[in-house]
């Protein structure tokens, strides 16, 4: 376990130094700002512009970096032999790959927090109130965080930073349409493309379990038992992808 | 090739150091039993056999070069050994322990070739990373860090970012995080590779007091008077098979020994017949250098010389050396029948 | 993971995936069978939109919210045909149907400036199913009733509705009140106007500040 921790401890440094996050931490601020310019013109309904737009951004912003960053930070320790001096240490190569998942959702993480508590500050210096409850939306946008790094690298496990970033990309994607998947596949398709997506839809992340943006906006909480649930299919579903990108790893030949 | 009693005799306790926790004597700290790794293009799916056969067994407390031209199979032979490839056949064992096994690495160091360290890192971090991954308590980690940049050269570096690292400055920070658990065994991809004279003879140094302290060390080269003067046993790859193995001097009695004979003023015509021969004569000013084959025909020659009248200036024998074995093993013209096959 | 107990543990926690996923698709079942009886109330696009915003749905609802407003306000200085209101409108709703302006602004613009009142009581109808519990839009249901179609008697339901809805003014109640008793009343009509100029956002005030000086009691305002 002390390896998985200094994996992981190695990899938020290496994300935190590669300036990406600087940019994307402007980026962010830039984009509050952008919301506070569109606030007169929304006919008094800056605050919900300026929540949305925060929570939207911060989420899509905080998806790419783990979907960027990640894609490639196995492939680059494989492609520049750094793994080889790591690997000799006593480590299993299934924890150097939770160490690394760790680090980039512990930073993917902090990220999130800055950017909400930039959210909230706007809104509390711009409104004069506070809107706590994106807290909430917060906590399941981190689980939602934790299941996509848990995509990325297991696609990262076994392909390419091209093909990692595209089937990523793909899955988040589908794992938003998860429902309309059984819907379009029980609309009188042949039988055996309904059992394919009927197995896909079963496989796919459902996202949609982890977006409360749409309620806190509207002053709505989010429950404490669809946070417990949130946190309990997500953690579930990011091990379970681990441990099948650990055992796909551990056979993996190294150049 | 070394046998068991070979193996228990020269380790034991003292080449452990009271360190080892397995200090068995009998367990060798490493051996590679018919090795084999084949590679098959993804393309057109042919084989090729990078490593083959290769059975080997490393004595506590020696320095074993692995010499061989590129693509001999050192690297991938190194990589079986560690784990970092799986073996298509054959065995390996550290301490008695399978490489996969995390545990079998804690007391092992190991340089890769051409190393590459993370870029965002500092030699001191990268140190840290190093210790931490051996479970080295972070006090202790920190000040053999500091010590073992210092015993490099690199005390100035120590907060400098690895990406602005030259070549040599990069292999010396690969030594010392190879050095951080203060292993029992020593495994290095070409270490003096990219060092200027004054860092290989530190290293050399550096691998004669390892060796003293009883560490083991398993070192690939094909520098060859690098290897020479430090390694105690040698073995020879050539197209993924240890052709031979023995210490450098029993590898070079079994070669050809010759005799120089250096003499003053000799005519061509005198020298004709020595040349009739078969030896070499060659003429540098007034001196020529006879080379004489084999002990039998020096009595003559010099009994011939002396006759002539001719001034024997000096009569020196040559051995081969390391570099010219290696050639000639190379060349095929003696596969060694006891190495291996 | 090795040995038998690694094995336990892996099929416990497959079984809880399991079983959460299940938990996971009767929700989403229930969702799309709740979104597909609103398709057929309404239009078939609206829950694709939706889906297409991959989870962002609320942020896309302001940019159309914000690009529905910039028409109107274009329109209202050159030719003043604000054809295109209703559908913006129903897009935005359709894309966060919590956010109640649009179907109030929506709803005033059609009956007000469009002179089709009917319309803008079918935006207000699609926002009080959404949100049944939201007294606003109840009372402006009603307000447009009054103003729009003249109907004093489903004028006074609404409010009256309103003033049982969470969270209502005291003016709900007053209105309500007046309602059932002036219907028809002149005065009835310039409170409801004040009111709009007093709460509406700033076009809405325009239009509020035109129909008081129509009523003969722009003077005050
Ligand atoms: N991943 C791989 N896939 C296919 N072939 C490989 C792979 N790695 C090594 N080889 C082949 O195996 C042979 C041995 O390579 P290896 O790197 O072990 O040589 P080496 O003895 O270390 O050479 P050098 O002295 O140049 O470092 C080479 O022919 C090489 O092309
Ligand atoms: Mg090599």
């Amino acid at each position: 376990m002390r390896g998985v921790v200094a994996i992981a401890q190695n990899t938020v440094r290496e994300v935190i130094r590669q300036r990406m996050v600087l940019v994307l931490a402007l980026f962010g601020v830039g984009l509050v700002a952008a919301s506070q310019v569109l606030s007169p013109l929304a006919l008094g309904e800056g605050r919900k512009v300026v929540t949305d737009f925060g929570l939207a951004g911060s989420s899509l912003l905080a998806t790419l970096l783990v979907v960027v960053l990640g894609s490639s930070l196995l492939h680059k320790e494989l492609e520049r032999r750094t793994i080889y001096a790591v690997m000799a240490k006593p480590i299993r190569r299934s924890e150097f790959l939770l160490g690394k998942f760790c680090g980039l959702w512990i930073t993917a993480a902090a990220l999130i927090a800055g950017m909400f508590a930039i959210v909230l500050g706007v809104v509390t210096v711009s409104y004069g109130e506070t809107p706590w409850l994106v807290l909430g939306a917060m906590a399941l946008t981190v689980l939602e965080l934790g299941v996509i790094t848990a995509i990325v690298v297991f696609f990262s496990s076994f392909t390419t930073p091209a093909l990692t970033a595209f089937f990523a990309a793909a899955t988040i994607v589908a794992g938003n349409f998860a429902d309309d998947l059984l819907y379009f596949g029980s609309q009188g398709a042949a039988p055996w493309v309904a059992r394919a997506t009927e197995a896909v839809y079963w496989m796919l992340p459902h996202l949609t379990v982890f977006n409360a943006r749409g309620a806190v906006v509207h002053g709505i909480a989010v429950a404490p038992e669809r946070l417990a649930f949130a946190a309990a299919y997500g953690l579930l579903y990011l091990m379970a992808l681990l441990i099948v990108a650990g055992a796909i790893f551990e056979r993996r030949e190294f150049r | 090739m070394s046998t068991i009693q070979d193996t228990a005799h020269r380790s034991g306790a003292t080449a452990l150091g009271g360190r080892g926790i397995h200090a068995v004597p009998t367990m060798p700290i490493l051996s590679l039993e018919g090795l084999r790794k084949t590679y098959r293009d993804p393309m057109t799916l042919k084989p090729f056999t990078a490593v083959d056969e290769v059975t080997l067994e490393l004595e506590r407390g020696e320095i074993f070069g692995l010499l061989g031209p590129n693509g001999a199979g050192k690297t991938t032979t190194i990589k079986l050994l560690l784990g970092l490839a799986r073996p298509t056949a054959g065995r390996v064992l550290l301490e008695g322990r399978e490489p996969r096994e995390p545990a079998s690495r804690s007391k092992l160091g190991y340089l890769p070739e051409n190393p590459c360290f993370y870029d965002h890192l500092t030699p001191l971090e990268y140190l840290d990373l190093t210790g931490a991954l051996f479970g080295i308590a972070p006090a202790i980690r920190r000040r053999r860090a500091s010590d073992l940049l210092e015993r490099l050269g690199l005390g100035a570096h120590a907060r400098k970012a690895l990406r602005k690292f030259s070549k040599g400055m990069t292999q010396r920070v690969g030594l010392a995080q190879a050095l951080m658990n203060e292993p029992r065994l020593l495994i290095l991809d070409e270490p003096m590779s990219g060092l200027d004279p004054v860092g290989r003879s530190e290293v050399k140094a550096l691998l004669r007091e390892q060796r003293a302290a009883g560490v083991t060390v398993l070192m690939s080269s094909h520098v060859l008077a690098e290897t020479e003067p430090i390694c105690n046993r040698v073995g020879i790859m050539k197209q993924g098979r240890l052709v031979e193995v023995g210490t450098v001097s029993t590898l070079l009695q079994s070669g050809v020994r010759e005799w120089e004979v250096a003499v003053e003023g000799m005519s061509d015509a005198v020298a004709a017949p020595f040349r009739a021969g078969g030896h070499d004569v060659e003429r540098i000013g007034s001196r020529s250098v006879v080379r004489v084959r084999n002990g039998d025909s020096l009595q003559d020659v010099l009994r011939q010389m002396l006759q002539a009248g001719i001034h024997v200036h000096s009569v020196e024998p040559r051995r081969e050396t390391l570099e010219e074995h290696f050639v000639r093993v190379l060349d095929g013209r003696t596969v060694a029948r006891g190495g291996r096959s | 993971m090795r040995g038998w107990g690694g094995m336990v543990v892996a099929v416990v926690l497959a079984a809880a995936l399991i079983a959460l996923s299940g938990m996971v698709d009767r929700a989403d079942r229930a969702r799309r069978g709740a979104a597909a009886r609103e398709e057929l109330l309404y239009y078939p696009s609206g829950v694709w939109v939706r889906q297409a915003t991959l989870g962002y749905e609320t942020a896309a609802a302001d940019l159309a919210w914000l690009r529905g407003i910039q028409y109107y306000g274009e329109h209202r200085l050159s030719d003043q045909r604000y054809d295109m209101i209703g559908h913006v409108m129903n897009i935005v709703t359709d894309l966060d149907p919590r956010f109640t302006q649009p179907y109030v602004f929506g709803a005033f613009v059609m009956s007000q400036e469009l002179g089709q009142p009917q319309r803008g009581l079918e935006l207000m109808e699609k926002g009080m199913r959404a949100n049944p519990e939201d007294w606003k839009l109840a009372f402006e249901t009603g307000f447009l009733h009054y103003v729009g179609t003249h109907d004093h008697a489903a004028a006074a339901r609404y409010f009256a509705r309103a003033s049982a809805l969470p969270g209502h003014p005291e003016y709900a109640e007053r209105f309500a009140a007046f309602a059932a008793q002036r219907a028809g009343d002149r005065d009835m009509a310039i409170l409801l106007w004040k009111r709009v100029e007093a709460t509406g956002n700033k076009y809405m005030q325009e239009v509020a500040r035109r129909e008081l000086r129509r009523l003969g009691d722009g003077a005050e305002g």
